[in-house]
């Protein structure tokens, strides 16, 4: 899976920088200045460059006609620059004495008058290197997070390069201020640009507070067509071809989807309106709900200690997300993908999802998950003893109607395992992938040659501090719990998410601890666990 | 107009004899007072006392979009006893006036304040309680005490002044906030006057401030000749001298921040008349900071008794910035909102005045001895004319207006026992809403 990115037409457009300077201008002057800065900060030159930023695609989590939300690992070291003018004041003894009290200020006379310099510095060399969440969803516009600090380095240069002091502080200042642009306000510019573009009406709505519900709140996700389409093979499509595609005008494609399947497609959306728990079946689908935890048992081959009621829930949000029914349906038939009007951001999906064939006929050959049912045990906890269950991805048919409860589980040291990860490498080689919770440390991902589209959570693996006899470490998928929203993707439901992660795996380990003192407690709830979810080949 | 607590701070240096003449720090600060006079903002009540001779209290209410006050406390170990508290009896002059005259030097202590009545104060000492200065006891060892509490944002002032010799002074003083870094602030100073030269050194905790600030005088009454002629008047060089009715004044200072390792420094002189001068008062200031590249000069003049200018001028060598700004300070006899009131002062006045000199018949016994009366005796009334006209000003109208267009105008006085002061800051360069801040201040003591 590729996507081009077109780095020139950003510069192309004559307009754009001028509004990137403007917005850079407002956010710059925002927050209140240190008081050495007496001026406004004005941006006078920004420039992209011609060298575009590396991306990665680490994961992508959601994956529809009217929304993304992917994980990227960025890097840049191009030859973009920006340009300040401001003015500074150049007596120490001045910024000094602001903010002090006048009470017990010392009062000089002349010595704290003030000399102002105008000051131009150039910010070049910008290096780059960050993990980024990037949502994106067409009511709610364009959401992009870094995970971790952006600035890896940077170059100051401006009026005062010969004074070495001088040159250092703004080096040291900058970079700071910087940092805080960077994750504080860059998503900020980002998302209300991307409300200009996409959903102007949304700023209409959030400036007059009229509830103008009846918008289609139900947007048809084939109804418009994505802005930078690109077909299988990566190459851009024209708007022709794109309106050929669209559902609107193609009155043909309309019949591709039957009256009926677009009729329960529709109920089911409706169903995650109310709180009835009845969901229309619908065949040859998969239900994320279903697909969500066992997938996970497929990948990491550890689902993590859990509280059972916590992971209903759970899998219940997971049900919501119910367009992922389009994408596997869509797999699932390759053949009429070029004539769906859902086939440009499909694409991508599916080229993942058919890749996936090739990592089955290695995982069927590899993977061996020896995965420990804590729930088969009774008394000894040594680890050692613990019954271990293999198991071998295979089921396509994914059991249904009932949502699946994950089950702690123990897992053999990680030594033992070390083909059996089938975690996805899109760059390929050894990296440590960005630890959802900071306390645990990430684990190393082997490599795997065949790219493919599967999920992955990050493999987290965690000690567990009350039993330090045990050899036995408990991985937790770091996503297991991850709430799904319908189609609300908020800018804070990333926050929600670290935070909701973080919660669940305090309760998911509390409870493990609380079963391993007594284990009758949890006899009764002796069932099976449900065969793994592997979408089909 | 000044606050109670400064009052009652400059009656104390009054009464010790300290004079603020030989600070560097207040080298322009006739100028800046007649130019930078604070704008009153909002609506502030205070509510003072001397309750008793060594004791001062001041509460103060302000509402500026939210309502805070302070309390503040006064101890001063010199009995104010014959200081005006109470705010019918303040003189104004003492609140209020800007033009600071110098002293007469070697007069320490005898007729010092000339702040307190005006410019002529030299020559004619006017209030009683520091005329007999030197019959107060040990004010060489006297101590001030204050402290300030801001009522809602819990910030804390304190200050100690002490004497230890007649010339050497410590002043200490200290904010506590939690805002600030390490929750407060101190700053100590060091005051050595020795006349014709005073020394200052101060230390201040944030960001471990050392700064040394000097003033020496020449000139004047301070040269060596005048001096001498004071002691033995008579030499002609002392009369040659006289032609010179100023007095020189150069200095400088200089800061480190022992912390952040910056500093800075600056130098000045001035030139002053001195209260024996007949002529206009005048007071002219230059301080150069040679290396921020500014230089301030400061012009200033008593034109009548009632007014006084006053103008700056700033420019920098090195960023060719430059600033201007003009003051002024109009006395007035007229009678606060006399209008309100119905009566009209000047009237009264004049018909004490101008009353109908009665004639009188020609005496018998001067009939008798046929001559004319005896001249009447002259009445005593010319003589304190004087002081009558000192406290006849009511009210005070001060203005400035700076290189931005932005004119200051506050009115000070009195109405009845209150003190008043309405000021309106006015942006002339924005006539659409040209008014940035209105503000009344009511005073009232006892």
């Amino acid at each position: 899976m590729a996507f081009n990115f077109n780095w020139s037409p950003l510069t192309a457009d004559a307009g754009f920088y001028e509004r990137a300077r403007d917005l850079l201008t407002t956010a710059l002057n925002k927050s209140p200045k240190p008081p050495i800065i007496v001026d406004d900060i004005f941006v006078t030159e920004f420039n992209l460059g011609s060298v575009p930023p590396d991306l990665e695609i680490l994961e992508i989590g959601d994956l529809a006609e009217d929304r993304f939300r992917g994980i990227f690992k960025m890097c840049y070291s191009g030859d973009a620059f920006l340009t300040l003018k401001t003015r500074v004041q150049a007596n120490p003894l001045n910024t000094y004495l602001s903010g002090k009290p006048g009470f017990a200020s010392p009062e000089p006379l002349s010595a704290s008058s003030s000399l102002t310099i105008p000051l131009q510095i150039t910010l070049s060399e910008i290096k780059l290197s960050a993990f980024i969440i990037v949502v994106f969803s067409k009511q709610k516009g364009l959401t992009l997070v870094f995970r971790n600090d952006p600035l890896e380095s940077l170059k100051v240069s401006s009026t005062f390069d010969s004074i070495p002091f001088v040159r250092d502080y703004l080096q040291r200042t900058i970079e700071q201020k910087l940092r805080d642009l960077m994750m504080d306000e860059l998503p900020a510019i980002i998302h209300r640009l991307s409300l200009q573009i996409w959903c102007p009406d949304q700023i209409v709505k959030e400036d007059e507070e009229q509830s103008k519900e009846t918008v289609d709140h139900t947007v048809n996700p084939l109804s418009t067509p994505p802005l930078d389409a690109v077909d299988a093979e990566g190459r851009l499509l024209d708007p022709a071809a794109i309106s050929e595609l669209s559902l609107e005008t193609g009155a043909e494609t309309q019949s591709l989807f039957s009256q009926k399947s677009l009729f329960k497609l529709s109920s089911l959306t409706s169903t995650q309106e109310t709180s009835s728990l009845f969901t229309p079946s619908i065949k040859e689908v998969m239900y994320r709900a279903w697909a969500g935890p066992s997938d996970r048992v497929d990948t990491t081959g550890t689902p993590g200690p859990a509280t059972p009621s916590l992971h209903r829930t759970t899998s219940y949000t997971n049900g919501t997300a119910h367009t992922y029914t389009f994408s596997d349906t869509a797999s699932q038939d390759q053949g009429h993908l070029p004539s769906r009007p859902s086939m440009v951001s499909l694409n991508s999906a599916t080229a993942g999802l058919s890749l996936g064939s090739g990592r089955h006929s290695k995982a069927g050959r590899k993977k061996k998950t020896r995965v420990v049912n804590l729930r088969g045990k009774t008394t000894s906890e040594g680890g050692s003893e613990a019954g271990e269950s293999s198991e071998t991805a295979s089921t396509s048919t994914a059991p249904a109607s009932e949502p699946i409860m994950s089950h702690p589980i123990l897992e053999v040291p990680e030594e033992e395992m070390p083909a059996s990860s089938n975690k996805v490498r899109f760059g390929g080689s050894h990296l440590r992938r960005p630890s959802f919770r900071g306390d645990r440390e990430p684990a190393k991902v082997s490599e795997t040659p065949v790219p493919s589209i599967e999920i992955s959570a990050p493999n987290t693996t965690q000690k567990q501090p009350t039993r330090q006899s045990s050899p036995v470490d408990i991985k937790v998928p770091a996503d297991w719990s991850r709430p799904r929203a319908p189609s609300e993707i908020s800018p804070s439901v990333i926050l929600e998410q670290a935070w909701v992660m973080k919660m669940a795996g305090e309760i998911a380990r509390r409870v493990y601890d609380e079963k391993n003192r007594n284990p009758q407690f949890w006899e009764e709830r002796d069932d099976t666990p449900p065969p793994a979810y592997e979408p089909r080949p | 107009m000044r606050e109670f607590m400064q009052y009652v701070r400059n009656a104390f240096y009054g009464a010790t004899g300290w004079s603020e003449d030989n600070s560097y720090k207040d080298l322009n600060v006739t100028a800046r007072e007649l130019i930078d006079f604070p704008l009153p903002r909002g609506i502030r009540l205070s509510l003072s006392s001397l309750a008793t001779p060594h004791f001062a209290t001041s509460y103060q209410l302000c509402n500026v979009g939210v309502v805070d006050g302070s309390i503040s406390y006064l101890h001063s170990s010199v009995p104010l006893t014959a200081v005006p508290a109470q705010s019918d009896r303040i003189p104004l002059g003492a609140l209020m006036r800007s033009y600071r005259g110098l002293h007469q030097l070697g007069s320490r202590g005898g007729t010092a304040w000339s702040w307190e009545t005006g410019p002529q104060a030299g020559t004619t000492p006017q209030v009683p309680a520091f005329a007999d200065v030197d019959r107060i006891p040990n004010k060489d060892k006297s101590s001030l005490l204050y402290g300030r509490l801001y009522l809602p944002q819990s910030l804390l002032e304190a200050m100690v002044i002490k004497r230890f010799s007649s010339t050497l002074q410590v002043q200490i003083s200290a904010v506590s906030e939690q805002s600030l870094r390490n929750g407060g602030t101190m700053l100590s100073v060091v005051q050595y006057d020795r006349g014709n030269y005073g020394i200052e050194g101060l230390y201040s905790t944030d960001g471990g401030l050392l700064g040394l600030r000097g003033l020496y005088n020449f000139g004047g009454d301070a040269s060596v000749a005048a001096l001498s002629a004071q002691n033995g008047p008579g030499s002609p060089e002392s009369v040659e001298k006289e032609r010179i009715y100023g007095r020189f004044s150069a200095g400088g200072e200089m800061y480190y921040g022992t912390l952040n390792k910056s500093g800075g420094m600056s130098v000045g002189a001035r030139f002053a008349t001195l209260p024996t001068h007949k002529g206009t008062p005048l007071t002219a200031t230059l301080t150069i900071n040679p290396l921020m590249g500014n230089i301030n000069t400061t012009y200033s003049l008593l034109a009548k008794d009632f007014l006084a200018m006053a103008t700056r001028m700033e420019f920098n060598a090195y960023s060719y910035e430059s600033d201007w700004a003009v003051g002024l300070e109009l006395w007035s006899n007229r009678r606060p909102a006399g209008f309100l009131l119905g009566a009209e002062p000047s009237l009264a006045l004049e018909s004490a005045e101008s009353e109908p000199p009665i004639k009188k018949e020609r005496s018998f016994q001067a009939k008798m001895e046929w001559r004319l009366d005896d001249p009447e005796p002259e009445p005593i009334k010319d003589v304190e004319k004087p002081t009558e006209r000192k406290e006849e000003y009511l009210g005070v109208l001060k203005a400035r207006l700076s290189s931005n267009l932005n004119l200051g105008l506050v009115w000070e006085g009195r109405a009845k026992s209150l003190l008043f002061s309405l000021g309106t800051g006015v942006d002339l360069q924005r006539l659409g809403e040209p008014f940035r801040s209105l503000g009344l201040e009511v005073q009232y003591s006892s």
